[in-house]
């Protein structure tokens, strides 16, 4: 198992400082600092994606079902108990892995195409459930999270750079795991399922568990990020947090753009993704509905036509091109 | 002739297939000690889904008796560590993986045994290509390099029994054969083996007995010599 190397580790103090910085440059209350928030939000939720489906190549298209779970679970939970969002995100956490791992049973055999059909039709069944079980979560018009005096505590801020904060330490956080998965014995199993999943079989790799387990572990990441999301917006409803495009869809192309499968990819990704839509939003929205998700589309399927890895690849690339040139 | 010990690998009444399609009908088979078995066929008999029902990859009712534990409705992944090593149809190398990593992962189901690298130095010295490659990517060697590692990673286990799903095919004659003088210094060592190739000169060649397996049934058994002599095996698969 490699450890960083210094340039590895010099990227990394690079990236912390201006990730200290950034916030500064920006109007504390402003539009700039909460596409900021929610490119490291979506950040972090590749990077729980992509600990099933980098590490395990299990394509999963339903991820918003953990997702809206965890939003519901912290906020239902603030409402009619009081109880802090910090605890609430522990029984996001829970129900979240819950529900990874029942879904699961049915749908880790399946490979492909199979597995991305299942899980984005058990996204669309929550989305279902939450518009339709309006005693609970208040059905097609949305929740609200009450307001509560700003504090660390009830994980309500007024100043945006504390929500900046806060998604960073979720996008460090999540990669970390990332990162210790992929170098431990169970990111050693998964690597092999991935890479072969019969010949993993055969030398005796429990390929179910091994699955179960990281889909559990995503799950759970997942939920957890959630109850950011409620506690940042404020006001979701079903369609917005169990979306197939809103959710499940982005959270997979943002690690697909960055590179699957890498710890910077889904970062990468993210900042990408996020700014570029709200740009095209700002630009198409006005003139025609729904034009900027198609020129958005387009663009992103482009970019996984020309460059399948994502943007992790391109400086290998360059690499390999420097090195001909050399000779 | 009285046979005094139970076969290492004991085989009855054994039906399988998938999801409700029935592959293999009332399969009896059984492989000694140190024995060289193969399973010959036309494609789709039903040749693999029997090596891979052996290795517990498919539903199956009936008996299988290894080593004396009934491997039917056992999790695959258990039944390597009972000394059954399996090298599926293809070349299954972890591609992105190098030669060592793959060599070395044919050990995971006894991964705490203490004499890994004596047994890496013997596959290495079997096959001295793959020390030459020892730190390349799996994916970026040719066919039978490929093949080696995928056999090297089953030897890793020190198996008892050896299965070999058509290890020559796609290969140069050259390789195959010696991949056949490879299998024979396996089998001399005291590994049992059940092969099954496409060639079937080759593996009546190279094994001591032979069953053959048509639509799914076993039609046909004996020592490779009484199958090599039989009318129906020289006509339908030795093209005599
Ligand atoms: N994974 C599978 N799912 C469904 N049917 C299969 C599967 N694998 C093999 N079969 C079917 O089982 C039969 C036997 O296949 P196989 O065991 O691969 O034959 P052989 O190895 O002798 O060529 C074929 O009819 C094949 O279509
Ligand atoms: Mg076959």
């Amino acid at each position: 198992m490699s450890r960083l190397s210094s340039t590895q580790w010099i990227m990394i103090a690079v990236l912390v400082a201006v990730a200290i910085a950034i916030p500064f440059l920006f109007d504390p209350r402003g539009y700039g600092i909460r596409i900021l928030c929610l490119a490291l939000l979506f950040a972090a939720m590749a990077q729980s994606w992509n600990i099933v489906a980098g590490l395990a190549n299990q394509i999963s298209l339903g991820h918003a079902a953990f997702f809206g779970i965890g939003a519901y679970t912290s906020t239902l939970l603030l409402i009619h108990f009081g109880l802090t969002p910090w605890l609430g995100m522990i029984a996001a956490a829970v129900l979240g892995g819950l529900a990874a791992f029942l879904i699961s049973l049915p749908t880790m055999r399946l490979r492909g195409h199979y597995f991305a059909l299942a899980t984005l039709a058990f996204g669309e069944v929550m989305r279902v459930i939450g518009n339709s079980w309006g005693g609970l979560t208040g059905g097609p018009v949305g929740i609200s999270v009450p307001f509560s005096q700003p504090s660390l505590m009830a994980l309500q801020f007024k100043d945006m750079r504390a929500y900046y904060a806060l998604m960073l330490g979720a996008v460090v956080v999540v990669t970390a795991i990332f990162v210790v998965i992929k170098r431990s014995r169970l990111g050693y199993r998964l690597r092999a399922i991935k890479e072969n999943e019969d010949a993993a079989e055969v030398i005796g790799v429990d390929t179910t568990r091994t699955k179960i387990l990281a889909s559990v572990i995503s799950g759970m990441l997942t939920a957890s990020l959630g109850t950011l999301y409620a506690q940042f917006q404020f006001f979701f409803d079903p369609d917005t947090v169990f979306g197939i495009a809103s959710v499940s869809i982005r959270m997979a192309m943002i690690a697909i753009v960055g590179g699957i499968g890498t710890a910077a990819g889904p970062i990468l990704g993210a900042f990408f993704v996020i700014p570029l839509e709200e740009l095209a939003n700002q630009v198409f929205s006005a003139k025609a509905a729904g034009l900027s998700q198609l020129v958005f589309g387009v663009l992103l399927i482009l970019v996984i036509l020309i460059e399948p890895k994502g943007f992790m690849a391109i400086g290998p690339r360059l690499k390999r091109l420097f090195a001909r040139g050399d000779r | 002739m009285i046979i005094s010990t139970t076969p290492l690998l004991d085989i009855k009444g054994l039906n399988a297939g998938y999801g409700g399609v029935r592959v293999l009908h009332d399969v009896s088979l059984s492989v000694g000690q140190g024995e060289f078995v193969t399973v010959i066929g036309a494609n789709t008999a039903g040749k693999s889904t029997l090596l891979r029902t052996i290795s517990g990859l498919v539903e199956a009712q009936g008996s299988i008796r290894f080593d004396g534990q009934e491997l039917v409705g056992r999790p695959s992944h258990l039944v390597p560590a009972l000394g059954i090593a399996h090298v599926p149809e293809g070349r299954h190398v972890f591609p992105e993986m190098t030669v060592e990593e793959n060599v070395m992962l044919g050990a995971y189901a006894v991964r705490s045994a203490s004499d890994l690298a004596t047994r890496r130095d013997r596959i290495l010295t079997m096959f001295p290509r793959l020390r030459e490659r020892l730190h390349q990517a799996a994916g970026t060697l040719s066919g039978g390099e490929q093949q080696m590692v995928a056999i090297g990673r089953a030897l890793m286990l020190e198996p008892k029994l050896l299965l070999l799903d058509e290890p020559s095919h796609g290969l140069a004659p050259k390789i195959v054969d010696e991949l056949h003088e490879t299998f024979l210094a396996v089998s001399r060592t005291g590994t049992a083996i059940l092969l099954i190739e496409q060639n079937t000169t080759l593996a009546l060649s190279v094994a001591s007995r032979g069953y053959v397996l048509e639509a799914g049934r076993i039609v046909l058994s004996g020592t490779s010599a009484e199958l090599t002599g039989n009318d129906a095996v020289r006509s339908a698969y030795l093209g005599l």
